[in-house]
């Protein structure tokens, strides 16, 4: 009975992150909502009686995966409209 | 019209398989049972492990033992993604310019935050890939909070640079050992990465045979590997 | 025990939902990742309690390695915002 109500709960906020990851134009809130997504990611894994699993997705995801993300942002553009921009200013 | 024949696509795709995860039966036996004359490949791992293998973590026994020529691929593949960042991005230093990374020095609060956590990043991650044939875990994750640790370092202090020799050369021998201990399975045991005869009991740190110490190989060779990549990409100076 | 399990978890279900309320509404980077840091201590002691629930201490491992490396996240991020990567 806990076993569902925590799954159904988690599965609704999973959900909701996702949609914010992927239609915002910010991308640096896209990476902070892509680390929230792996976080309960790995609960589902644990839920599912894996541990091994859940224990790999925690180690990549909070620090290696958001790293490399950051740094590939502070190379380029922080806002992702700019580059749609300044192709439509040149054709 | 793009995006309506692309909606298109992508409804066709999910009707397909939606009716092939209709029939997969959720919530019921599919092992099957494990002491029956036929077990399924499931079963078979579940019931032989303890007595055939003697280690406690059928997932480890699994990844080494039963099928370990897939861990050695997947250890070439970790090996040429190294070799390629490193190929096209590394810049040795050259006498005028320094190549720097952090252009403001950090507060207090992260220099001792990270002086007191990496010492303990550092022994959890070598706990993780030592005990991998009896807890949850093994060599990939503990490689991995390994260089976590070591990415916390650079990114507080200015002045904490590894050495790319030293981390070459444990590179290079952690793999070879790997493919050495495979040939020796063949001496004994004529099968490519057999294992030898059992000394410890089950849930100790020494048995196993063969399987902590090719596990112990991998941390070191995963560690290293991560710390090279992460160290090469802050090094990078962005064009503004 | 049933009763303590459910009010546990009730309390920190309100507690996950109230904090992604906070990381989708706040204006500024900081609300978010502060948002962040709150859910993943949450989640560690829920792992934990469901490591007793389940009755196999082995699984205490999981819970470790995010009270340990959650410090590294946020000091990422922490460092991009302020310029300093």
């Amino acid at each position: 009975m806990i076993y569902i109500a925590i799954l159904i709960i988690m599965g609704v906020l999973l959900l909701a992150t996702a949609i914010f990851a992927v239609t915002h134009r910010d991308l640096l809130f896209a990476v902070i909502a892509t680390g929230i997504i792996s976080l309960i990611l790995s609960l589902f894994f644990y839920l599912l009686q894996a541990p091994d699993v859940a224990l790999t997705e925690a180690a990549i995801g909070i620090a290696l995966t958001t790293i490399i993300f950051v740094i590939t942002i502070r190379n380029t553009t922080r806002d992702e409209d700019e580059i749609i921009d300044k192709k439509n200013e040149k054709l | 019209m793009k995006k309506v024949l692309v909606i298109l696509l992508l409804a066709a795709l999910g009707y397909f398989l939606a009716q092939t995860f209709l029939e997969i039966p959720l919530g019921e036996n599919r092992i099957g049972d494990i002491n029956a004359q036929k077990p399924t490949a499931a079963g078979y791992y579940l019931s032989n492990t303890k007595e055939k293998s003697k280690v406690a973590n059928v997932v480890t026994a699994i990844v080494v033992n039963y099928r370990g020529l897939d861990t050695l691929g997947e250890v070439t593949v970790l090996f040429l993604a190294t070799t390629g960042v490193a190929s096209i991005l590394y810049r040795r230093k050259e006498e005028e310019e320094e190549v720097e990374r952090l252009n403001l020095p950090s507060s207090n609060i992260i220099r001792t935050g990270a002086r007191v956590l990496f010492p303990a990043i550092t022994l959890l991650g070598i706990y993780v890939f030592i005990h991998g044939h009896l807890t949850p875990g093994g060599g990939f994750q503990g490689g991995t909070i390994v260089a976590t640790g070591f990415l916390l370092m650079l990114i507080s202090y200015k002045g904490f640079n590894t050495n790319h020799n030293i981390m070459t050369w444990v590179e290079s021998i952690a793999g070879l050992s790997f493919v050495l201990i495979g040939l020796w399975g063949l001496i004994t045991d004529h099968t490519f990465l057999g294992n030898i005869p059992q000394i410890g009991e089950l849930n100790k740190l020494l048995s196993g045979g063969l399987i902590p110490i090719i596990y112990i190989a991998v941390g070191f060779k995963v560690a290293v590997e991560l710390t090279g990549i992460l160290d090469i990409l802050l090094k990078i100076k962005p064009k503004k | 025990m049933n009763i303590i399990f459910t009010i546990s978890f009730t309390l920190m279900a309100i507690g996950a939902i109230l904090s992604l309320i906070r990381f989708v509404k706040g204006p500024r980077s900081g609300d978010r990742v502060v948002a962040l840091d709150t859910m993943s201590i949450i989640i560690t002691s829920a792992l934990v309690l469901l490591a007793h629930v389940f009755d196999r201490y082995i699984y205490v491992d999981v819970a470790l390695v995010y009270a340990v490396l959650g410090f590294v996240g946020v000091i990422v991020i922490a460092r991009y915002i302020e310029g300093a990567l």
